[in-house]
């Protein structure tokens, strides 16, 4: 059972805590085939900033050579002994470049490599999308195998 | 200005200037004021388009926030384009809006903007009326974005028929860009349009 809640991103009430009516309102249209069409189109805005978590454990690194390669954000160069964030797609930024960047929105900004966020609403907007491609896929495959 | 918009405006500005697309004629950039917060894009209409041999202004203006908040950008130049408002040159493109990413460049935004003239979005469009013409009547979208290259951008392709047709109405008083508008967006049956113009 903790699985499954887990599967649908679901977790107990604090206590105290009120169920989030709205979220169960979208999720109960979703289930009923309403509103299908927004899990093939994209978050309507930008996306939350990284999840605080995330972003402490970045892994900073010291620039140990001259190496011919800007900080994508403010466009200088990096240079010896210089402190760099590097995020897990490898790309590196300097810390005053990249934090404010991540407190906005929780992509790499030059691959869009995606942190986790502290979002609820937009990490089960991320799982059921993830879920209706591998749906996608699977009817895909279903039909292949019947027909090839 | 916020330092670090200004200073990343100033690298971009001398990387544009060294890049091929500069050389090759693509793409230009040119300083409006002194304080780095305007510029002005132009870009070359695609090959193989009707924007094709026309020359495209673009307004753009840096917000203090750059590069964490996108540029604003709007043609200058009157263009028939699904994804530009005919009227204000509003332009509707994910990067300038929720798909920005503070690695992109004007250079790069400058290079997309040309390629959204290669690739409409019918389905994500900034002016209804270009794109349902776009999508229902593909033939006479194109001569429509020919004709406005060609009185606009500079574009080579004259189209006598659309021409007659705003001549007749400016006989009538109607102001040139009026008119023009109006048949475009009527298809260009001049009694149609003349009926709107005149209601």
């Amino acid at each position: 059972m903790a699985d499954y809640y887990q599967e649908m991103g679901w977790r107990e009430l604090e206590d105290g805590e009120q169920p989030n009516h709205l979220l169960h309102m979208a999720r109960f249209l979703i289930d009923c085939g309403l509103y299908e069409d927004n899990f093939t189109g994209e978050w309507p805005r930008l996306p939350p900033p990284a999840a605080k978590e995330a972003v402490n454990n970045l892994k900073e690194i010291t620039i140990e050579d001259e190496f011919d390669k800007n900080c994508p954000i403010c466009l200088k160069k990096f240079h010896m002994n210089d402190k760099a964030k590097e995020m897990p797609c490898q790309h590196l930024f300097h810390e005053k470049c990249i934090i404010p960047w991540l407190n906005q929105t929780n992509s790499c900004p030059f691959c869009r490599y995606e942190l986790p966020t502290d979002d609820e609403g937009y990490e089960a907007f991320k799982k059921e999308k993830k879920r209706a491609e591998q749906r996608k896929e699977d009817l895909e495959n279903l039909h292949n195998s019947m027909f090839s | 200005m916020a330092n670090i918009a200004a200073k990343r405006i100033k690298r971009e500005f001398k990387e544009v200037m060294k890049s091929e697309e500069v050389a090759g004629g693509d793409i230009k950039l040119e300083l409006v004021n002194d304080c780095w917060t305007e510029l002005q894009g132009e870009i070359a209409g695609p090959p193989d388009t009707p924007y094709e041999g026309g020359t495209f202004l673009l307004e753009i203006k840096v917000p203090e926030t750059y590069p964490f908040n996108p540029p604003k950008i709007r043609f200058m130049t009157k263009i028939w384009h699904p994804n530009v408002s005919s009227a204000t040159g509003a332009i509707c493109l994910d990067i300038l809006k929720d798909q920005w990413a503070a690695a992109l460049t004007l250079r790069t935004v400058l290079l997309s903007i040309q390629a959204l003239l290669s690739a409409a979005e019918p389905n994500d469009p900034q002016d209804a009326v270009v794109a349902k013409q776009y999508r229902e009547n593909p033939q006479l979208f194109n001569m429509t974005a020919r004709h406005w290259t060609n009185i606009y951008a500079g574009g080579p392709t004259s189209v006598w028929e659309f021409n007659q047709k705003v001549q007749r109405l400016l006989d009538m008083g109607i102001d040139e860009h009026q008119a023009r508008v109006a048949l475009s967006t009527y298809d260009w049956e001049l009694e149609r349009a003349t009926e709107q113009l005149f209601c």
